[in-house]
């Protein structure tokens, strides 16, 4: 009890907007559809649309981890941007906690932005150069008087110590940090504000392996402490694999599978799950997978192909999938796919 | 209802106890020896500049340049004791034209009291004596030429006093109104009419016959002036001298064995020498110099002085001997050289005179360390005001165009869009326009205008500064889309901070070292703009000293051979500046640069 | 007020201790322009040997321990002299490619696994960096050669001729302004001289079709931007195979790359490989690659080899800390548990390395013979090795 009182000095009041109406999914995309215009000569004139993410849905559940795979180019980046409305939304939508992101005005989205934080893949970029650790961390919570400007000190000692760094890191500067470590600091950087939400772009992909582990194991070690959700994108499935409890697969702005991390990894139902999983290379000399290449390489987004985006790569290619987009459908307990290759719940062909 | 579910949100929450729970990792950097915090050095980004900044011996030899610049131009002014335009004057002795000398080849001529003769009548003589008249007539008056020696002439002119009518001999001779003749005159009249000579003499008194038909005019002669080439000029100043003295003396002289003549009762005494002869006054006490005669004509250069005998005498022997020069004391008594040049037939003499001369480019000296140039200013000490002016030009134009670039680069960058489609398009126009041939218009303006040098500086700082504020601009621009990408941006946008924190703890910062590089290189270029404005007379105008102005001061081959301390020093100065602050700025940028970073 | 003292104190940096860490870290001017004296001396010395003309062949000359290997590496030194201290980036490396056979080198980041691959190229960026002692033997057809020491202007045949390179960023290793078929028309025009410009394109096109690029002749005419990373990296590899050289390396080929897409890679490397019967010296963080891949696999960590051994070996025993932990810390299907296993710390820095196990500290095994020297290689098997002092029991080989 005494926790919870100090809790709620040391940190700042919960908005009561902030208690989940539905208390089952945190956020819930629905149909999200972000074009970047192609522009070009003198007067801009639009020629086209980078679809990065055309028409996607998913929800996440309060307290658990989406992990997002899909190869470079397939839009997850982008996915992660608009839901922090980084990127602006073409169409669709995303609701945090029954609020409606993309509907806020610029001072009610200046005080949500605290609630959604996101986590980069770069380290090295993602710190300013000329700034302390300290001031990183604890910048944007002193702008927002989070915590009592008597206690900031403890409750950034406090932060920086849940992710792995010392205290006397707060004067050091960016620049005397490892990769690992750099990390850490942004995952601290987006802790400090509180989040119950939290989008990892990537986190771990420009770490090393036995670093990668770290971060890993630091990101559910904060998800078990402070309740986190997590949006975690990453090509890397065995990272997914090992983060996640519902994972999505992504192919050129699409969301092509989605299911819970047990029956995708066990049993991928779409044609580019199967390839992506029998492409990850086992650490064991002896285990020969059988393994399915996939021809050539992603169309361009700015071009893709038409009917299912993924039929110029497929083996299975049917007449139907040059012609209609495949919808989402349910297979099973949960397991969405898209694929014509299934029909009313089961494999047809 | 609220406050319960909220309480039971947070109960159903982990606790955050910061303090009391062990950290999820505990493993970092335990201070084991390998940790590299313990064997490598750390220091925040500054110092880490400011580290490499002071390893580059050249960039510290820049600083050292720009330090010595600063103490110079601004501490070495108020230390000079001299000021900005003060103009150096000195009294000095200056080789003056104090005389001349000729051998007078001229006539010359006294006029008699009472006559005009005059120069024409002087130029008729000439033209007389020259085709061998004895007559010649000026102004209806007829002259008599009457030689009395060598190149010495009594021109003599007559009136009429007597009608004389001769008919068959018989001589009637009536005399005009108030002249009364005598006997003896009228005898001598008859007699000459009747021989028909036209000049007599009666008691001494020359009278002339003019015939006009059978009437005849009798004239009686008098004096109307002497024509010599000798000179006769008073030995005090304040004398004048009389025609019967001048008539007397030249004939005095002249004579054979004559050492002193009377006139009006007064006896002269002539001391003859070679080329000149003194007149003296014998008054009963002994004898005072009344007047030179001499075939030289002495003239001072300047009219109000006077030359004294003893100095004529000593030119004279001086020009005879055909010496160079000779000593002779003034009135005060003390001795003066002078100097004797001859032209032709005229000597000159030159006396070294005292006056208060300005020192032109003088030489480097312990009073003048670099000497002083051709306003007879110091030359150290207008490098130095020069200085302060060439800083500080240099330093407001780079403040202002970096203030007009910082903030539309900045614009232009973080806005985007037609901001930046507009301040870009903006840029290009000032890109194209000729700088050199608007600024050497707007000089002349100025020159039209007779805009006070002051003020005129304040017009080239701003001058500058709009012409200069582009390049900034650019550049800060580009930093700032290149940063607005960067992962860090994108996460204080996340973290939803506000615009202008953004901006000005997050962009300003790292656009920072850009600009501190930019301006630095750009400081020197100023200064080498300024220098070539001035030079060309279109910047710092005189008496304001400026180091591009202090270099024109310099023009022809001559000068800049003679008085090299003039420019090199200013020109040393330009260059070392320019190099010090592009040293410093190399090693900035080097010292910024990511890309040597350990 | 109580703000000024606390910019006091970080103004002399006094601050929880911090200052006292930083004067003993200190480095004065004086000692890093030492330093750089220092190396410059040495650096001059070696440049000036390797600088020679007419190096009489015998001096880089010789010959091979094992005629089974195309590639022998005795006891590498590849260190940069920088301002603050040697890094000794490899630091007594040695093993051996054999001939025909695919040789894994693992390792994270700045273990000095492409450092040794840039050695055998003669590619280190000098003068700084010097290989400063140890044997390159490279088996060429009719004499073996040491490439530590072979004259610059010989090496320059043998790079692409007979030992090319397969970088990591393809679109930084192809030359953006050059269309993609008249980069590899110049490195088979330059090994092959005399052969006439139709058929170089001829070969290229060969080449290109080689590599799994179904329109050859289009693709001869493109610019690298033109193509995607997969294509561009098999672009590449056209380009290091076309005058067929005997060893490959391949620094980290497909980490660039996306998953379905290396899996296009790593299949051909493999093909590739059977078909022209060359060696393929694999460098690679990535331990799924290396056991899809190698035949042996070599496990660096801070500049020296920590264990090495055949894929099997390595995999299935693997016998140092680091290479156990390296592959613990990776998630897997098989071993799922909620707690990753992970190596503490960050690798060292190395900078003037302690003479001790280098992975003493972060060590889930050490005990007190760690805190001697550091351990020499000890063998496990006749193939297995590793330098750890947990199998000093088993044998000692080497020192």
């Amino acid at each position: 009890m005494i926790d919870d009182k100090r809790m709620k000095e040391d940190r700042f009041e919960r908005r009561p907007s902030e208690v989940s109406l539905t208390e089952a999914s945190l956020l819930e995309v629905k149909n999200l559809k972000t074009y970047f215009p192609i522009s070009s000569g003198l007067f801009s004139k639009v020629k086209g649309y980078v679809k990065a993410v055309d028409d996607v849905s998913f929800s996440i559940q309060r307290g658990t981890t989406m992990g997002l795979v899909g190869e470079s180019g397939c839009g997850k980046t982008t996915i992660g941007k608009t839901i922090l409305r980084l990127t602006e939304i073409t169409s669709g939508s995303v609701t945090f906690d029954g609020i409606d992101i993309h509907a806020l005005d610029r001072r009610a989205l200046r005080a949500l932005r605290p609630r959604i934080q996101i986590i980069f893949q770069d380290p090295y970029s993602s710190l300013s150069p000329r700034m302390p650790v300290g001031e990183i961390i604890g910048e944007a919570v002193r702008e927002k008087r989070l915590v009592a400007p008597e206690k900031f000190d403890d409750y950034i000692t406090g932060i920086m110590k849940d992710c792995g760094l010392q205290e006397y890191h707060k004067d050091r500067y960016p620049h005397e940090f490892s990769g690992g470590q750099r990390q850490r600091i942004c995952i601290a950087r987006a802790l400090a504000l509180n989040p119950e939400f939290i989008v990892c772009d990537e986190p771990v992909s420009a770490l090393d392996v036995s670093i990668q582990a770290q971060i890993i194991n630091l990101l559910k070690a904060l998800q078990a402490k402070y309740g986190l959700t997590y949006l975690f994108i990453s090509h890397d499935l065995s990272v997914v694999e090992h983060i996640s409890d519902t994972v999505g697969v992504m192919y050129l702005g699409n969301l092509v599978e989605y299911a819970d991390k047990a029956s995708i990894f066990d049993n991928p139902l779409h044609p580019y799950t199967m390839a992506l999983f029998s492409a990850i290379p086992v650490p064991d000399p002896d285990v020969k997978t059988n393994r399915i290449i996939l021809e050539g390489s992603i169309p361009s987004p700015a071009n893709p192909p038409e009917g299912c985006k993924f039929h110029t790569r497929c083996s299975y290619c049917m007449e139907i999938c040059k012609l209609e987009v495949p919808q989402m459908q349910t297979i099973g307990a949960g397991h969405q796919v898209a694929c014509h290759l299934y029909k009313d719940g089961r494999r047809i062909g | 209802m609220m406050d319960r579910e909220e309480s039971i949100q947070i109960k159903d929450r982990p606790h955050k106890n910061l303090h009391e729970d062990k950290p999820p990792e505990e493993h970092v950097s335990r201070s084991s020896a390998l940790s590299d915090e313990q064997r490598l050095k750390v220091l925040s980004p500054g110092m880490l500049v400011i580290k490499r900044f002071l390893r580059n011996r050249l960039a510290i030899i820049g600083l050292i340049i720009i330090a010595f610049m600063f103490v110079f131009s601004f501490i070495g002014g108020l230390v000079s004791p001299y000021d900005e335009s003060q103009v150096f004057k000195y009294i000095g002795t200056m080789s003056k034209e104090y005389a001349s000398v000729t051998y007078n080849e001229e006539y010359r001529y006294v006029m008699a009291d009472g006559r005009d003769y005059n120069a024409a009548a002087h130029a008729k003589f000439i033209l007389a004596r020259n085709t061998g008249k004895t007559t010649f007539t000026h102004q209806d008056t007829e002259y008599v030429i009457v030689e009395e020696g060598d190149a010495f002439y009594r021109i003599v002119s007559s009136q009429p006093i007597a009608d004389i009518t001769s008919f068959r001999g018989i001589v009637a001779i009536n005399a005009l109104d108030g002249e009364a003749l005598t006997e003896s005159l009228r005898a001598s009249a008859t007699e000459a009419i009747l021989s028909g000579a036209t000049q007599f003499t009666s008691e001494g008194v020359l009278y002339t016959v003019t015939q006009n038909g059978r009437e005849y005019v009798l004239g009686r002669t008098g004096d109307a002036a002497i024509e010599s080439k000798n000179i006769l000029e008073p030995a005090v100043a304040g004398t004048t001298i009389g025609y019967s003295f001048a008539y007397e003396a030249e004939k005095a002289v002249r004579a054979e064995n004559v050492s002193s003549f009377t006139v009006d009762g007064q006896t002269f005494e002539i001391e003859e020498e070679e080329n000149l002869s003194v007149i003296y006054a014998v008054t009963d006490g002994g004898k005072t110099p009344y007047a030179i005669f001499s075939r030289m004509a002495i003239q001072p250069i300047s009219q109000d002085v006077f030359l004294s005998l003893a100095f004529k005498k000593q030119l004279i022997e001086s020009v005879a001997a055909g010496e160079a020069g000779f000593v002779q004391a003034d009135q005060a008594g003390a001795e003066i050289e002078y100097s004797l040049s001859r032209l032709n037939n005229v000597y000159t003499v030159k006396s070294d005179t005292l006056t208060h001369l300005i020192s032109i480019h003088e030489q480097p000296s312990w009073t003048h360390w670099l000497g002083t140039d051709k306003h007879g200013m110091d030359v150290m000490t207008r490098l130095m005001y020069g200085g302060r002016i060439s800083l500080t030009i240099g330093f407001i134009v780079v403040l202002l165009e970096s203030a007009i670039g910082v903030i539309l680069g900045g614009l232009a960058g973080y806005f985007g869009k037609w901001v930046d489609m507009l301040i870009m398009r903006i840029v290009d126009v000032f890109n194209c326009i000729p700088f050199l041939p608007l600024l050497i218009i707007l000089g002349s303006i100025m020159d039209t205008l007779e805009i006070d040098p002051q003020l005129r500086i304040y017009y080239l700082m701003f001058i500058l500064g709009i012409m200069s504020w582009p390049g900034i601009a650019r550049m800060v621009r580009g930093q700032i889309l290149s940063l607005r990408e960067q992962e860090f941006m994108i996460a204080a946008e996340a973290t939803g901070l506000s615009v202008g924190r953004r901006i000005f703890k997050h962009l300003v910062p790292n656009v920072v070292p850009q600009l501190i590089v930019f301006a630095t290189m750009g400081l020197g270029s100023v200064i080498l703009y300024e220098s070539t404005l001035s030079f060309l007379g279109l910047g710092v105008k005189f008496p304001l000293a400026s180091w591009g102005n202090i270099i024109s001061g310099v023009t022809t081959a001559y000068e800049m051979t003679n008085f090299w301390f003039v420019w090199i020093p200013a020109g040393m100065l330009i260059l070392l500046t320019v190099l010090g602050f592009n040293f410093v700025g190399d090693g900035l940028r080097d010292a910024f640069d990511p890309k040597m970073k350990r | 007020m109580e703000q000024k003292k606390g910019l006091i104190q970080k103004w002399f940096g006094r601050k929880n201790g911090r200052g006292s860490a930083k004067s003993v870290n200190y480095m004065s001017a004086k000692e890093i322009r030492q330093i750089s004296r220092e190396n410059r001396r040495i650096t001059d010395e070696f440049e000036r040997v390797r600088n020679r003309e007419n190096v009489p062949e015998s001096e880089y000359t010789a010959v091979m321990k094992d005629p089974g290997n195309i590639l022998e590496i005795e006891d590498l030194n590849t260190w940069f002299f920088t301002d603050i201290g040697t890094v000794k980036a490899v630091d007594g490396v040695t093993f051996s490619v054999p001939r025909g056979k695919t040789v894994g080198v693992v390792g994270e980041s700045g273990c000095g696994k492409s450092v040794t691959a840039l050695s055998i190229m003669q590619l280190v960026q000098r003068p700084q960096g010097q290989v400063v002692k140890g044997e390159l033997r490279f088996a060429t057809d009719d004499l073996t050669i040491d490439l530590v020491r072979i004259p610059t202007e010989k090496m320059q045949k043998i790079r692409g001729n007979e030992i090319s390179m397969i970088f990591q960023e393809p679109m930084t290793s192809l030359n953006p302004v050059f269309k993609v078929g008249m980069q590899i028309d110049e490195v088979i025009a330059l090994h092959n001289e005399g052969m006439k410009s139709e058929e170089v394109k001829a070969r290229t096109i060969e080449m290109i079709k080689l590599v799994g690029i179904a329109n050859a002749e289009g693709v001869y005419d493109m610019y690298p931007h033109e193509l995607s990373g997969g294509m561009r990296q098999r672009a590449m590899i056209a380009m290091a195979l076309a005058c067929t050289p005997k060893l490959i390396i391949a620094d980290e080929p497909t980490t660039a790359l996306d998953v379905t897409i290396q899996a296009q890679i790593m299949d051909l490397l493999r093909q590739l490989k059977e078909r022209i019967n060359s060696s393929i010296m694999l460098i690679t963080h990535d331990l799924g690659v290396i056991a899809e891949m190698a035949d042996y696999v070599v496990v660096m960590y801070a500049g020296r080899i920590v264990e090495q051994g055949t894929a099997a070996e390595v995999f299935h025993h693997p016998s140092h800390p680091y290479t156990v932990g390296l592959m613990a810390s990776r998630p897997s299907r098989i071993r799922s548990a909620e707690q990753l296993y992970s190596i503490p710390g960050s690798v060292p820095n190395p900078i003037d390395m302690p003479n001790y196990c280098y992975f003493r500290d972060r060590c889930n095994r050490a005990f007190e013979a760690c805190n001697g020297d550091y351990p020499p290689t000890f063998s496990i098997s006749g193939t297995h090795s590793a330098a750890c002092y947990h199998y000093s029991a088993v044998s000692e080989v080497g020192k």
